[in-house]
């Protein structure tokens, strides 16, 4: 194989790839200032404080973005990839007790994470509709977490009962849901996910025994 | 626009003979002035929620001028305050619990029912609010009193069950019927789930009665 290699490196290729490395990189640094910026403060920043934070001109931000909303998009694709990389099922096969307190586990930490960009989403989304897209996403990667993590109980019912548990069960583990225990309410983290596995608990139809 | 004769309470039209009732008038007509200006702006949240419509659009629903507005609402801000206030007098007015006494299935089905018509009535000027809460202490304390509303009524709509439970417990399943039944989840089965107002009703009843403890005999 190294023999086929050219000796010498053409000359072109690697200062394209360069030039393209340094605007993805810089890419990147304009959408962590965005969303470092909704997490200190959850209103939509403008273009020069976004480049303040970056530490870039606001022309960069309009040669890499065409508009404020593409780079929103943007920023929420970002934050729902690294969301889902964070968030994996965790014992998808074990007893009742245990897929609940890890669902609740990942949904919390997801919620702790997740909520300021989420609100800056909710509140643009009916300016976009790339963002409505994403907010339908998100909504069901969610629910189809439940599906997984729920399976067994699930199976029990026939319809419209399953899905109406998972529009409850949804609804019960929504990001607002999360944040008004936190803020409104005042609990700790662990009380608030206390409030969950018990209350999901009292909401699923019990577990076949093979599942017990 | 001026207001004309028309338009003011019957007292107001007839002629009046001493200053204190020339001052009522004038009182009553800025009282009523303010009321349809809210009414207009409640009117176009409804048609246009989330987006906050401009002082003109106000002031040509309502029949008054830009500057009618402003004589009597410092700021749109102002404004928001006086409709979200006008808005949690009338849901509490329409909204009081009844039938406290009722057996479970009663008590259920009749707070999901004026719960579902709340959300229902109440969803864009609810999420307006929130869209502006941000920077208003005014408009939070709102939210704030809207929830604490909403709470009060669970636990008292469901206190026989609720009665049941430790304090650990029975906060927590308070928490859980909020959350379960709040204005977006509702938003959701309704415009995401696209189910209709019976359909929607009925996952909330199925989902609360399930919350719920069994009912002490004497209250079943």
């Amino acid at each position: 194989m190294e023999a086929v290699l050219p000796s010498s490196p053409s000359p072109k290729t690697p200062r394209i790839d360069g030039r393209r490395l340094r605007s993805e990189r810089t890419k990147q640094l304009i959408i962590e200032a965005f969303l470092a910026l909704v997490r200190e403060d959850p209103k939509l920043p403008t273009a020069v404080q976004i480049a303040e934070r970056a530490g870039y001109s606001v022309r960069s931000i309009f040669e890499r973005f065409p508009d404020l909303n593409a780079l929103r998009v943007a920023a929420t694709d970002y934050g729902l990839a690294q969301a889902a990389a964070l968030a994996p099922a965790r014992n998808v096969d074990g007893d009742r007790k245990t897929r609940i307190e890890s669902q609740v586990e990942t949904r919390a930490q997801t919620c702790e994470r997740g909520i300021a960009l989420w609100r800056v989403l909710l509140n643009s989304q009916d300016e976009s509709d790339e963002l409505k897209l994403r907010v339908r996403r998100a909504r069901e990667t969610t629910i189809a977490r439940l599906e997984l993590m729920y399976k067994p109980e699930l199976s029990t019912l026939g319809e419209p009962e399953r899905r109406d548990m998972l529009i409850a069960l949804e609804a019960l583990v929504d990001i607002e849901s999360w944040a008004r225990m936190r803020e409104l309410h005042g609990l700790p983290y662990d009380e608030a996910r206390l409030v969950w596995t018990y209350t999901i608990d009292r909401l699923l139809p019990a577990t076949p025994a093979a599942k017990m | 626009m001026a207001t004309t004769v028309a338009d003011l309470p019957p007292d107001a039209a007839s002629p009046s003979t001493g200053k204190s009732e020339r001052i009522d008038g004038r009182h009553l007509r800025s009282e009523r002035t303010k009321r349809l200006i809210i009414e207009a702006y409640l009117a176009l949240v409804r048609e246009s929620s989330p987006r906050v419509p401009t002082a003109a659009e106000i002031a040509d629903r309502a029949g008054y001028s830009v500057r009618s507005v402003f004589e009597r609402f410092p700021d749109l801000q102002a404004l928001r305050v006086a409709a979200t206030d006008l808005a949690i007098t009338e849901a509490k007015a329409n909204y009081t619990p009844r039938d406290l006494d009722a057996d479970r299935a009663t008590r259920l089905r009749k707070q999901v029912e004026i719960r579902g018509r709340g959300c229902d009535q109440w969803l864009p000027m609810w999420r307006v609010l929130n869209a502006n809460s941000a920077g208003s202490s005014e408009l939070q304390d709102r939210i704030r009193l809207t929830r604490s509303l909403v709470l009060k009524r669970i636990e008292m709509v469901f206190q026989p069950e609720l009665s049941t439970l430790s304090e650990a417990d029975r906060s927590r399943t308070i928490f859980a019927i909020e959350a379960l039944t709040d204005f977006e989840s509702w938003a959701r089965m309704r415009e995401f789930f696209g189910l209709s107002f019976d359909e929607a009703c009925a996952v909330w009843v199925r989902a609360i009665d399930r919350l719920l403890p069994p009912t002490p005999d004497n209250a079943s």
